[in-house]
């Protein structure tokens, strides 16, 4: 096998490749007779048949599982390697082909509406529909009651059906990529979606893994594959996986392999799987290392055998492809109880009706069968019967729902459709800013929650996460201090020895990718070699950061085919950089399996063995390696966080060098870099014996591994001789600082909660201008409950006398714009164990408000999310959270608005979020000018689409008023249909998506703006009743003027009802117009096109002779009064608007008013006439 | 003030032009009642008594021809709920669909066979009658193209002659003479335009004769039309016209209201401004400029 693997490395899976291993197959099979009878040939191998072996392995691992109570037996899911038809006997688990397509050609109809009528909309428009459709309570003609609804179902069906369709098609293509599989003990291309769960599958290098498999064999003698998991979490890194060794030595082809592997139900944890195999009546167990999942490609390893063991939808990668979770914008939450407002307003209209109906067939109800507009009674047919007359109750009953059903449009429906357009347009020009493209990253700007843009204008808290969200996640080694003496660069050396360390390798040129910059007499002291005392320890500090890492090299080719780059892939940042490192300094990592390691010192190829490796976990804080080398002296190299490897540090040795060593640490952290220490210790025979039984033991238990291996590794990490300490930068992104401060000038407060140390949390703090020498610090960092109380109440009491104090001195002062004397709190993680989730948790609120920025360190994830929470509890102040990487995720989620950089730490947190981008200073005009206008817009639009509702049904209900409260309507009944389609829909739309109500450069130039939506300025009650107020009057002169003006006149119900039409349209888009701040083309297209189409509209249904109002917007419009009273309308209708509007703008104008100005007034100036600006402004009252 | 420049005149010249129309309205459904039936007025209009009238009307001021003759009804709801949906277009317009009378009721059928033109609308059609005379000479009314061209042309078919109509027991109106197609039936082609509001002017025909002031018109009426179940009026209406119509003032009021508002606005805005300025675009004015600190 290992020469196979050599043959068949770097192969692209390509029909020449698996057919030479195919015959190289052959070759070794031979003396076993492929091909022939599965059963018997392999007998001698597996004692027991197949299916016989799998029924006893049943009941044994149900008897064991019983005591072992890893898997349950229930949840368990079982699947006999390479036999997929005993796998699947009982059908449950789904193949590999998958649908992300929702419907079938036969199941379009019925989902689709099934899934549209979720929404309680259209469950009203159609309850609205169906009650038209009663003889008693037809109001409208049935088609043109179900017109509009129909048409809305249409347009989300075509969308729909055009979704699913690309979705179809990309399903069909990737179920018919094709995957080598075992079928008859020779592997054969199957399509992808024949594949079923147990079969076994041949991956090359490259190849995208087809669905979730355990890993039995891989080309690499010890098992390892090494798989990029881009698709599935973006991290560009690779990862290693293993394959069992007792499976390891195993061809599929040519050794029956055949087990049982009990592994958990289909779940969506991509990074956790927890199965035991038993192959050869042994029992292993499986973890997540072991199994690699769909949608990971195979890298770096020629090739890899698995067994599948989840498909199609149960994938890992499947299972995780939903959306992110939806939320609920806070504007849009307000705005339901505006709604209920205007149904009880509904309510109220229909019950005045009713009423009204009620007292005049009361007060007529003896002239009822005479009068001729009535006729109660129905004499043709002989003898006397009612005509549609059902009694009293029912007659009022009726007029109830028939005045329902005409005021329909006051509750409005259209509204939630056209607020999903306005957001998918602004998401659109959100995705299409070039001033939120991370050209670094080429990643854009992502909208992956549509329902919440508005959010963004309102936010008070933003939570930010710091490595790689404030810094870059890239990091660069900077300083060093080996055995207590620091060698800090001081003067910044250029990267002038030409190309940094390179190594000659058959004639080529092997060189790091990354240069990192060198302290010159460091890297003399390295080149010298370990003879002097020095010399040695720096060796030994560079071959344990060579070594003692998870680090991949890879080897990567340049056009210059003599120059080959060397590229280290890990899953650390912190590890590559560190590398990186040592590769300049002449320790270049050459190679590395799961058995040696290769490095190159100063220009000679060094192997070592690998003898163990103790990887990283969050309790040790550290790990360590294991290294034999040539001169069998065995040592172990730990590196770790700086708290746990003093703790485990021989404290007898060198006692200095520790002092010395920790005064840097502590140099190095209020520089804001990252620290970890290095320490090795020279292991004696016997102790290396007993850790070797010890780690066997414990990598072979069953139960509690991890805890075993974690007692191994902290028996061996022990009496270290500390080496020295790295310094490694972690740069903040560009802009992080500038983008602070606007944030915090927009009134936003900006809290940072990181993992990181105190000092490295202040340090970023104060580079990143989010502390300020003028800020007072609190720093809160306790040990117990008790404490923290104390260190809490003294905090309030003295924010709150610095904020008296300040308060006071800045009167007399009169210092504009320094305000309070700011107050930072930084708490740290062990303190917040304490607060959160106890009654501390509101004195730290408290405090908390008090203060202008928050620091919290140490923290963990569920920490970050439980201080998010505690604001969101506690205010109704929306909140947004970002951060980059998974620990993240459960901030992300619970604050209003999560936002996910898609940076260096993987996909995670872009998956959870709501808005993901490259970089945190997009932040800035994410919510300064985005969010800001988002809300503005969205704002307007609700209460415009409120008002511009209500206006029509007003005017319906003023003319119930004159027709015996019969609900008769003198606009057509198509007319009130399209009013909410045609006439008036398109403008809002164009508006809410391309209004803006000041430019980028004002918004981004006074970030104070931003409050207005932390104020609720664009949408709160005062406005909806103003705008209600002004409705009543707007539908009132619309409605009067006509009534008045052809009161006893020859007027006919049609003519008239064509000039309230046409005057209620104008009067609502002139309305609009008269709101939109910024006009181009598009806008003025919609609203003028919507008028004129309006005009066409009437034209068109008045040329229909077969309707009542044939003709007659051309007879009314040839009379002068019809256009006298339309100028009228529209005049005064918007007299008090307008007068109220300027006033508010004379005198209490609001910050954007006053912007607006500024810009206004600049753009004026630089056309050089000062002037013209009070004459332009005197000319504003006159119109 | 543009508001206010241009609505004034607008207003002025609407007034006068209302001023201009000359009107003489005679209420008659009481005084066509004799005095013994006042009190039962529906039971005097349901008898076969004679119901013709003499009224006199006094012309106030020069009334240049043509004079309109209308007939004003109040309290009826021409737009009730009820009624504007009794009829059938589709039967009116052409006489394949003459027995499409389903949204009729219950004006659908008489004795068994549709009625043409069915509904309670064409019912309920106005039978008043006027005749009138200036010095015992008869003024002729013309009461051609008094409806709409378009209804004559295109709703009202050529081919649709009434049938069966006001057979049943119960008479609403006037009858129609069945020779006579649906678009010559103007007065029925009036009434089918169904008002928009309970007080409404329907034309009755054109008097092409110029009426001198104080010249005393003779207003012969058969006072048919049965408003009294609901107590409803009529009034006979002589009215000259004007580019605006008939005569309202309320539209010259209205315009005259909103433009001298505006004006005064525009005059206070001014005076607002002047005496208390605030520089336009003036950063010092941004709240947090104004109390620093304190948002």
């Amino acid at each position: 096998m290992d020469s196979e693997s050599v043959e068949d490395f770097y192969s692209v899976g390509s029909a020449l490749s698996s057919s030479s291993r195919r015959s190289n197959f052959s070759i070794q099979s031979k003396a076993s007779g492929r091909n022939s009878i599965r059963e018997a040939n392999f007998g001698g191998l597996e004692p027991k048949s197949v299916r016989y072996g799998s029924h006893g392995a049943n009941s044994e691992t149900n008897s064991i599982s019983m005591s072992q109570k890893e898997i349950d037996v229930e949840d368990a899911r079982l699947v006999h390697i390479n036999d997929p038809f005993l796998t699947n006997e009982r059908f449950e688990f789904s193949g590999n082909s998958i649908r992300t397509g929702k419907y079938s050609i036969l199941t379009f109809l019925p989902r689709n509406l099934f899934e549209q009528f979720h929404r309680v909309a259209y469950i009203y428009f159609l309850v609205i529909a169906v009650l038209n459709q009663l003889p008693q309570l037809a109001v409208f003609g049935r088609g043109v009651s179900i017109l509009p609804l129909a048409f809305v179902l249409l347009v989300t069906a075509v969308k729909d059906a055009y979704e699913d369709h690309r979705r179809h098609k990309s399903d069909r293509i990737e179920n018919n990529r094709l995957a080598s599989v075992l079928v008859n003990d020779q592997f054969q291309q199957k399509k992808w979606k024949n594949i079923q769960v147990g079969e076994i599958i041949k991956i090359y290098a490259n190849e995208t893994i087809p669905c979730d498999m355990v890993l039995l064999s891989t080309s690499d003698p010890t098992g390892v594959a090494y798989i990029q998991t881009i698709n599935l979490d973006g991290e560009s890194n690779l990862k290693t996986r293993y394959a069992k060794q007792e499976t390891l030595i195993k061809i599929p082809e040519k050794d029956k392999i055949t087990g049982l592997i009990k592994c958990e139900k289909p779940n969506r944890n991509i990074y956790g799987f927890q199965a035991n195999m038993e192959v050869d009546g042994k029992r292993l167990s499986l973890g997540p290392s072991n199994i690699i999942l769909r949608g990971c490609e195979l890298k770096n390893t020629a090739w890899a055998v698995g067994v599948a063991v989840y498909a199609g939808r149960e994938t890992k990668a499947i299972l995780n492809s939903s959306g992110a979770p939806s939320k609920r914008s806070r504007l849009e939450t307000h705005m339901n109880l505006e709604i209920i407002f205007l149904s009880l307003f509904l309510i109220a209209l229909c019950t005045v009706v009713s009423v009204c109906t009620t007292v005049w067939l009361r007060r007529h109800r003896d002239e009822l069968d005479y009068m001729p507009f009535y006729r109660r009674k129905n004499f043709s047919k002989g003898e006397e019967e009612n005509y549609n007359y059902s009694g009293w109750g029912l007659e009022i009953c009726f007029t109830f729902l028939m005045s329902v059903i005409v005021f329909q449009v006051m509750i409005p429906i259209s509204l939630y459709i056209s607020m999903e357009l306005v957001r998918v347009g602004q998401a659109y020009f959100m995705i299409r800013d070039t001033q939120m493209y991370d050209e670094s990253s080429n990643s854009r700007f992502q909208c992956r929650a549509l329902n919440i843009n508005e959010d963004l204008g309102q936010i008070k808290y933003v939570f930010s996460d710091k490595t790689g969200t404030l810094t870059e996640n890239k990091m660069e080694f900077q300083c060093a201090s080996i055995w207590g003496v620091d060698y800090s660069g001081g003067k910044a050396i250029s990267l002038d020895q030409k190309d940094g360390y390179f190594v000659k390798v058959d004639g080529s040129v092997l060189r790091p990718k990354i240069k990192v910059k060198t302290v010159p007499d460091l890297l003399q002291l390295a080149r010298n070699g370990k003879e002097t005392e020095e010399g040695s320890h720096v060796h030994n500090f560079f071959l344990a950061l060579a070594a003692c890492n998870t680090i991949v090299p890879l080897i990567v080719d340049t056009p210059d085919p003599t120059v080959k780059l060397i590229d280290y892939q890990g899953e650390s940042p912190d590890e590559q950089a560190l590398v990186y490192a040592a590769a300049s300094y002449g320790f270049m990592l050459i190679e590395r399996t799961s058995g040696h390691v290769m490095i190159d010192i100063q220009g000679e190829r060094q192997r070592f063995d690998v003898l163990g490796l103790h990887e990283f976990d969050s309790d040790r804080k550290r790990m360590s390696v294991i290294l034999g080398f040539s001169d069998k002296s065995v040592k172990v190299f730990v590196k770790g966080a700086d708290t746990s490897m003093f703790s485990v540090a021989d404290r007898s040795m060198n006692k200095n060098v520790i002092c010395t060593t920790e005064a840097n640490l502590y140099s190095y952290s209020s520089l804001g870099l990252r620290t970890l220490v290095v320490g090795m210790r020279e292991l004696s025979t016997s102790e290396f014996k007993e850790w070797h039984s010890a780690f066997e033991i414990a990598s072979t238990a069953l139960m509690g591994r991890a805890s075993l291996l974690r007692k191994v590794a902290s028996n061996i990490e022990k009496n270290l001789c500390i080496l020295g300490a790295s310094g490694i930068e972690d740069k903040l992104q560009q802009g992080v600082p500038e983008a602070i401060e606007s944030l915090r000038t927009a009134g936003i407060k900006v809290w940072v909660l990181t993992g990181d140390k105190q000092e490295t949390a202040i340090s970023i703090g104060y580079s990143s201008r989010l502390l300020t020498s003028k800020m007072t610090q609190i720093i809160i960092n306790r040990k117990s409950k008790e404490s923290c109380r104390k260190s809490l109440e003294d905090a309030i009491i003295m924010s709150k006398k610095l904020t008296t104090i300040s308060g006071t001195t800045n009167d007399t002062g009169g210092m504009s714009g320094a305000g309070l004397t700011p107050i930072a709190l930084i708490i740290d993680g062990s303190s917040l164990v304490y607060i959160l989730d106890s009654e501390l948790e509101e004195s730290l609120f408290q405090l908390a408000c008090n203060c202008s920025v928050v620091l919290c360190c140490r923290v963990a994830p569920l920490q970050k999310a439980g201080i998010v929470a505690l604001i969101k509890k506690r205010t109704s102040d929306m909140t947004l959270a970002i951060g980059d990487g998974a620990n993240d995720v459960s901030m992300i989620q619970m604050a209003d608005v999560g936002v996910g950089i898609s940076g260096q730490e993987g996909r995670q947190a872009v998956m959870a979020s709501d808005f993901a981008m490259g970089q945190f200073r997009f932040l800035v005009p994410l919510l300064l000018v985005h969010g800001h206008w988002n809300y503005q817009r969205m704002g307007y639009m609700i209460l415009y689409n409120f008002y511009r509702n209500a206006v029509f049904v007003l005017v319906l209900f003023w003319y119930v008023l004159f027709t015996c409260f019969t609900l008769t309507t003198a606009i057509t009944e198509w007319s009130s249909v399209l009013y909410s389609i045609i006439y008036t829909s398109l403008p809002t739309i164009v508006v809410g998506i391309l209004d803006k109500d000041l430019s980028r450069r004002t918004l981004l130039k006074y970030p104070h703006l931003y409050s207005a939506g932390q104020r609720h300025e664009c949408y709160n009650k005062k406005l909806f009743w103003i705008t209600m107020i002004d409705t009543f009057w707007q539908s009132a002169v619309a409605f009067f003027i006509p009534l008045l003006s052809y009161w006893g006149s020859t007027v006919d119900a049609s003519s008239i009802g064509d000039l309230w039409t046409l005057a209620v349209v104008i009067l609502v888009n002139l309305h609009l117009a008269m709101d939109v701040m910024r006009w181009n083309w598009l806008t003025h297209a919609a609203i003028w096109g919507s008028i004129i189409a309006t005009f066409i509209c009437v034209i068109v249904i008045d040329s229909l002779p077969f309707l009542v109002g044939y003709w007659a917007i051309f007879e009314i419009a040839k009379t002068g009064l019809f256009w006298l009273c339309l100028l009228a309308i529209i005049v005064a209708a918007l007299i008090p608007r307008f007068v109220v509007k300027f006033l508010y703008q004379l005198y209490v104008p609001s910050d954007a008013h006053i912007a607006r100005e500024i810009e206004k007034y600049r753009t004026q100036t630089e056309s050089g006439a000062v002037g013209r600006e009070m004459n332009s402004f005197l000319d504003a009252p006159r119109r | 003030m543009l508001v206010s420049i241009v609505f004034i005149p607008i207003g002025v010249v609407s007034l006068f032009a209302s001023r201009d129309v000359v009107e003489i309205i005679d209420q008659y459904e009481t005084e066509c009642v004799p005095q013994n039936f006042r009190n039962d007025k529906v039971s005097f209009i349901q008898s076969n008594a004679n119901k013709t009238c003499t009224r006199r009307l006094t012309v106030t001021k020069l009334m240049k021809k043509p004079i309109y003759v209308y007939y004003q009804l109040d309290n009826f709801y021409q737009n009730h709920r009820r009624y504007v949906k009794s009829r059938s277009d589709s039967q009116l317009k052409d006489n394949s669909g003459w027995d499409e009378v389903s949204s009729c009721k219950p004006e659908d059928m008489s004795n068994g066979q549709p009625i043409v033109p069915c509904g309670l609308i064409a019912w309920s059609l106005f039978n008043d009658t006027y005749n009138f005379s200036l010095n015992n000479q008869q003024l002729a009314v013309n009461k051609k193209g008094i409806s709409w061209k378009s209804d004559r042309d295109r709703k009202f078919g050529r081919n649709v002659f009434p049938r069966n109509f006001q057979n049943g027991t119960l008479i609403g109106g006037k009858s129609l003479d069945p020779t006579v197609p649906l678009s010559k039936q103007e007065d029925l082609i009036v009434w089918m335009r169904t008002a928009a509001l309970p007080t409404f002017r329907k034309l009755y025909g054109k008097i092409e004769w110029d009426l001198q002031p104080n010249e005393v018109i003779h207003v012969t009426l058969e006072n048919n039309y049965n408003t009294y179940s609901f107590s409803g009026k009529k009034k006979l209406v002589l009215s000259t016209t004007s580019w605006l119509g008939g005569k309202n003032d309320f539209l010259g009021i209205a315009y005259l209201t909103v433009g001298g508002l505006c004006f005064f606005l525009a005059l206070s805005f001014t005076v607002v401004y002047l005496v208390k300025p605030r520089r336009l675009g003036d950063p010092s004015y941004l709240s947090w400029n104004r109390n620093p600190g304190g948002h």
